[in-house]
Parts: C-alpha cells; sequence; structure tokens
C-alpha cells in the first residue's frame, strides 16, 4: 500500500469524524443548555428524529435548502414546548415525557414517511456542499479535515466557545446554572423559574432539530425511518461523559465520531471484523465511558426534577 | 379571567379511569385528522381498519395473535416501571428472546415438540433474561443508568442479529445474503393451533398475566418491587438488599420480553428474521403505560393495540393508508393518557382577573 493512499484514508477517516460531529455537537451544546436548567430531556433521540425528518419532506416539497433548516428548527421547537409542558408544567416525569416524545416522533414519522412515499420513487437529492476556507484550506491534511467542511460544521464548533461563555460569563448563563442547582433560590428572588426552563428547554430543542436536519442534508441521499439511529442517545450519554462542561462534552462527541468514522472506513483500512460489529462499537463503548466517567459526576443537582413551590 | 391548576388531594378512581378512556378517544380523533391531512378517506380507512380488527371469527382470532407479544412485552415493562426501574430494553429482548428460541429449536431439529418446545421457549426466556440481566449488573455493580444501559443494548443487538443473519452463520444457504433471515424452523418446533390462526402463544401470554398480578398483589417479592418504586431510600434503610431486588425485576422482566420473541418466532414466523420482531418491545412499553401499569390493563390494551394492528393489513389493502398508521396512534395515544393521567391530578379553577 503506498504512503499517499495511506494518507488520504487518513485524511478521509478524520474529515468524516468532523463531519459526522456537526449534528451531535449541535444538539449536544443545546441540549447541554437545558440540562443546565435542570430539564432532563431523553426526547433527544425523537426530537432529532424529526428534524431529519420535516427537512426531508421540506426539501422534497420545497427544493430550498432554508426552508428545509427553518421548519426542521420549528417542528422541533414544538416537540420542546410539548416537552417543557409535560415536565415543567404537569411535572410529569422527566423520562416518561422523553419516552413519550420518542415514541410520538418514532410513530409520526413512520407514519409520513409511508404515506409520502406511497406509490412513487423514493425522492433522493444531492447533500449540501462544502465550503472551503480560502488559504486554510490548502493547509495539507489540516487543511482537508477541518477547513473543507459545510458551513453549518463551522457553526457547530463556533458553537461550542458561545455556549461556554453564555453559560460562565454572562448573568444569563449564571441564572440559568443555578436554575439546575437550586430552583428554589432563583424563585425566591423573583425570577421567573417556568419561563427560563421553557426557554431552555425550547433552545436545546431547536438546536437538536437542526442537528437532525444536517443529519439528513449533510450526508444522507434519502431518508430511511428511524435514520437518527440511537445518536440523540449518545448526545445525552455524551453529556454525562463530558460532566456537563461544553469543552469535554466535545472530546466526547468527537469520541465517538470517530468510532462511527473507523465503522465507515472499515473496509478501506482493512478490519477483518465484520463492519456491523463495527457499527456497535460507538453504543458499547458508550456503556464503557459512563462506566469510566461515574464517582467523579457533577451531574445539576436538581437535574430531573420538577420544581415545585410546595 | 384567571385559570388556574391546582392539585387534586386525592385523586379520585373514577376521574383516573376517565382520564384513560377520554385519552384513547382523543388518540382517535387525532388519528382522524392525521388521516385527513394525508388526504385519506377517513370513513373507508376507518371502517377497513374496524372490519379487520373485528369483522369476523377469523380476524377476532388474528386480532389475538397480533396481542399476545404486545401482552408479554407489556407486563415485561410493566414490572420495570413499577419498581420504578427506567428499562427501555424490551425491544432488544424481544430480538434476544427469539434467537435464544431459535438456537435452541434449529439445535434440536429432530427432536419431538414435547421436546423442543418447552426447551425452546426456555432459550427464549434465557436470552431475554440474559440482555436484562446484562444490565442489572451493569447498574449495581457500575452505577450505570438503566436507561443508557438498555437503549445501548438494543442497537447492540440489533447489530449482532444482522451480522448473523446476513453473511454470519445464521444466514439462509443458497439464498442472497440480501434476504436477512434464517431458512423455515423444522414444524416441530412450531407451536400448536387452538382455532385457525390463533396459537398456542395466547395461553402463555394470558397464564404470564395472572402470574405478575399475583407475583405483584399476593407475594413479598411483589411488594419488595413495588417498594422499591415507592420509595428507594426508605427500603435501603429497612436493611433490604435492593441490587438483589433490582436484579430479580431485571431478569423478570427480560424473561418475559423474550418470551414474546419466541412466541412470536415459534407461534407465527418460524423464522427469524428482524423485521418481523420489529416494535414489538416499543408497543409493549406503550400498551403498559396506557394501561395504567397493570397486568389486567395491560391485556385489554394490548388486544386493543393487537386489533389495530392487525385491522391495519385490511386498511392497507382496502383504503391504501400506510399501515404504519398505528404506530403514529400508539404515540399520539400514549402523549394523550400521559397529559390525561397528569391533569387528572389537578383542577381547573377559573377566578376572574385580580
Amino acid at each position: 500500500m503506498s504512503g499517499l493512499f495511506q494518507e488520504a484514508i487518513f485524511v478521509s477517516l478524520l474529515a468524516a469524524t468532523i463531519r459526522i460531529a456537526t449534528p451531535l455537537l449541535l444538539s449536544a451544546m443545546g441540549e447541554l443548555v437545558t440540562q443546565r436548567a435542570g430539564i432532563w430531556n431523553v426526547g433527544v433521540e425523537g426530537t432529532m428524529l424529526t428534524g431529519a425528518f420535516i427537512a426531508y419532506i421540506a426539501y422534497a416539497v420545497s427544493g430550498d435548502h432554508l426552508t428545509a433548516f427553518a421548519l426542521a428548527i420549528s417542528a422541533a421547537m414544538v416537540l420542546g414546548a410539548i416537552t417543557a409542558f409535560l415536565s415543567v408544567t404537569l411535572r410529569v416525569d422527566h423520562f416518561i415525557t422523553g419516552l413519550g416524545i420518542n415514541l410520538l416522533a418514532s410513530g409520526l414519522t413512520l407514519f409520513w414517511f409511508r404515506s409520502f412515499v406511497k406509490g412513487k420513487a423514493q425522492p433522493t437529492f444531492d447533500s449540501i456542499g462544502t465550503v472551503p476556507f480560502p488559504y486554510l484550506s490548502d493547509i495539507p491534511v489540516i487543511g482537508s479535515v477541518l477547513f473543507d467542511q459545510r458551513l453549518l460544521t463551522y457553526a457547530a464548533f463556533a458553537l461550542v466557545p458561545v455556549v461556554w461563555a453564555f453559560l460562565y460569563r454572562t448573568r444569563t448563563g449564571l441564572e440559568l446554572r443555578a436554575l439546575g442547582e437550586n430552583p428554589a433560590a432563583l424563585d425566591t428572588m423573583g425570577l421567573n423559574v417556568v419561563a427560563r426552563q421553557y426557554a431552555a428547554t425550547i433552545f436545546g430543542s431547536a438546536l437538536t432539530g437542526l442537528g437532525g436536519a444536517f443529519l439528513m442534508l449533510g450526508f444522507s441521499d434519502r431518508f430511511v425511518p428511524e435514520l437518527s439511529a440511537g445518536r440523540g442517545w449518545l448526545v445525552v450519554v455524551a453529556l454525562i461523559a463530558g460532566n456537563w462542561h461544553p469543552l469535554r462534552v466535545t472530546s466526547a462527541v468527537l469520541a465517538f465520531s470517530f468510532l462511527e468514522s473507523v465503522a465507515t472506513h472499515s473496509q478501506a483500512i482493512g478490519a477483518a471484523v465484520p463492519y456491523q460489529l463495527l457499527l456497535a462499537l460507538p453504543y458499547v463503548i458508550s456503556i464503557a465511558i459512563i462506566v469510566m466517567a461515574r464517582g467523579k459526576s457533577r451531574q445539576p443537582a436538581a437535574l430531573g426534577e420538577s420544581y415545585s413551590r410546595s | 379571567m384567571h385559570i388556574k391548576l391546582e392539585q387534586r388531594h386525592g385523586s379520585s378512581l373514577l376521574w383516573q379511569g376517565a382520564s384513560y378512556g377520554l385519552a384513547i378517544l382523543a388518540g382517535f380523533v387525532a388519528t382522524a385528522m392525521l388521516l385527513k391531512l394525508s388526504s385519506a378517506d377517513v370513513t373507508t380507512a376507518f371502517e377497513a381498519l374496524f372490519r379487520g380488527a373485528l369483522g369476523s371469527q377469523r380476524a377476532m382470532l388474528r386480532t389475538l395473535v397480533a396481542a399476545t407479544p404486545l401482552i408479554l412485552t407489556g407486563l415485561a415493562a410493566v414490572v420495570v416501571f413499577r419498581a420504578r426501574i427506567w428499562s427501555i430494553g424490551q425491544e432488544g429482548q424481544v430480538y434476544a428472546g427469539a434467537m435464544g428460541a431459535y438456537w435452541v429449536a434449529s439445535s434440536l431439529a429432530d427432536a419431538p415438540l414435547v421436546v423442543v418446545g418447552p426447551l425452546a421457549i426456555a432459550g427464549a426466556m434465557l436470552g431475554g433474561a440474559t440482555m436484562s440481566g446484562i444490565a442489572a449488573l451493569l447498574r449495581n455493580r457500575y452505577e450505570v443508568n438503566e436507561i443508557f444501559s438498555t437503549v445501548m443494548l438494543n442497537y447492540i443487538i440489533v447489530y449482532l442479529l444482522s451480522f448473523l443473519l446476513s453473511g454470519g452463520p445464521w444466514t439462509e444457504a443458497g439464498t442472497t445474503v440480501a434476504y436477512h433471515q434464517t431458512p423455515l424452523l423444522a414444524q416441530t418446533a412450531w407451536l400448536p393451533h387452538l382455532a385457525g390462526p390463533l396459537h398456542a402463544g395466547i395461553l402463555i401470554a394470558l397464564l404470564a398475566a395472572i402470574a405478575v398480578h399475583l407475583l405483584l398483589e399476593r407475594t413479598s417479592s411483589g411488594y419488595d418491587m413495588r417498594a422499591l418504586g415507592a420509595n428507594q431510600t426508605a427500603l435501603r434503610f429497612m436493611g433490604m438488599d435492593v441490587p438483589r431486588i433490582v436484579l430479580v425485576t431485571m431478569l423478570l422482566s427480560g424473561a418475559l420480553a423474550g418470551l414474546a420473541g419466541g412466541v412470536e418466532l415459534l407461534g407465527v414466523q418460524h423464522r427469524l428474521k428482524a423485521d418481523y420482531l420489529f416494535g414489538l418491545g416499543y408497543g409493549g412499553i406503550i400498551v403498559a403505560m396506557v394501561g395504567g401499569l397493570r397486568p389486567a390493563g395491560t391485556v385489554a390494551v394490548a388486544i386493543l393495540f393487537g386489533g389495530l394492528s392487525s385491522g391495519a393489513v385490511d386498511m392497507r389493502i382496502q383504503s391504501g393508508v400506510p399501515d404504519s398508521l398505528i404506530q403514529a396512534m400508539q404515540g399520539t395515544i400514549l402523549l394523550f393518557v400521559l397529559c390525561g393521567t397528569a391533569l387528572a391530578r389537578y383542577r381547573l379553577t377559573w377566578s376572574s382577573a385580580k
């Protein structure tokens, strides 16, 4: 095997890692804000699936990427509002709420998809093109890995310092973090707990929906039922593994993405393991990661507990 | 005017019951609207659906066949959720159960039914229990929240099965790999039929429902499980072995879900194929929740949903509406039930604006 060929695989492997990380990272930054506000949203999987599906339908009908992204985000925000209504207003157990959202999304997208493609060929389309950074993309290896990506990929990585600055350097961010630790304290200060938790949940869902839309339009040529395939769950695990800190969560997301990239490159690399078993690897590793993260966890104290004055 | 939610003190059983009924009704109305949106003829579709579910004796028997695995996965969910163990691994445990049953039945191809049947059923329970047992050990030994372990195991088992069926040792010989299925099992491993399409699996499911009811309400193990759900800390202070209760509950739940996979394999499909088993586990979770986490309610709702999914085939043929309408309907009903049962805890109060 020539050195040039090996380098090409290496570059492709890393570039794919960055691409695969994009939807996970968008969602993880959104859900980080949601969870820091004390809302334990486990409906991420269903919300991401909905974002992907709505983006598919909207793009197939309109042929316009912006419309597709806007509608995917809106649909995900509706799910976020339902999540908040159930877990904040009605104080349904957060796990049960998320489970309901996942099953609802799974059923509705499956039915709508089957109705949409009934009796006609499944529309397929080209995924969004890359936008190389001028000059930077010419750097060998690093240029092709980091600076020849899609616009949303740059946006997803730019979001990490933004979310960090929001959480740790603004008053609103401080209040939000306090909300996940001790909502009663905020309530005593006369700050509106319910409104903030609604906003945080809807914000997280919007970004998860955007991630789902990217998953569809960024690197799939067609929709398949359950397109999200557990990525929403990996996001939730990444938050735990990253101890609810933006930078560490990003590392966890990159680790998962690298594993998936390895699985999709297994033939090129010449791995002797069946590809199905390699595809199962991120899920196996995610359990191992939770095992390793135990004991060091600093999860928000009031995460998953519905706040009630009485 | 000012509308306010106020907590009810001691919510009445009548309200609880009514909220379930209303939620199911709301689910049907929402589904009708969904059909309207997809520009289908609502009346034709619903008529075909109900005729397919209840229109003839044969239709009713088919309804019971479809309800059988849902009763078992529903019971699997009841057991863990009553103990507030949030296992959502029923889906994967169904696959593991079918795999266990297939492994036993295909290894004993020459033995008579009286030998293969019980052993294959045991294989199914063992398969499901192995999956849930792993999750229980991960929780007890390594503090891994069962939500994540069970979700991840669901994905892992699907990839494992996919490997076994396409290229792996269980791939049907002589066909292209694209079928992703095993050959048919020998007829000696098929469950006997009671009447028409109805196979003996329904008896297993109903016996399981009675057993789970008795276990939860009449035995000390059942009491421990419910106590775990009510107050884990208190249980620990009482010196109870919480990890053991978690393990027993999870093993039982996994065995029930595995049984669903085994019964579906031995009673209906007679060959292993992932598509045949898809959604039975998640469907069971909905059945359990809509059934109020009670065995009797679970059986009733499983028969309702079994009827819907069996009628959906007729609906698709006669009106062209995709049978996945049922999944959409189940998801919608679940969400209404969540709202309904939560709202039943409150009362709305109106007062004039301050």
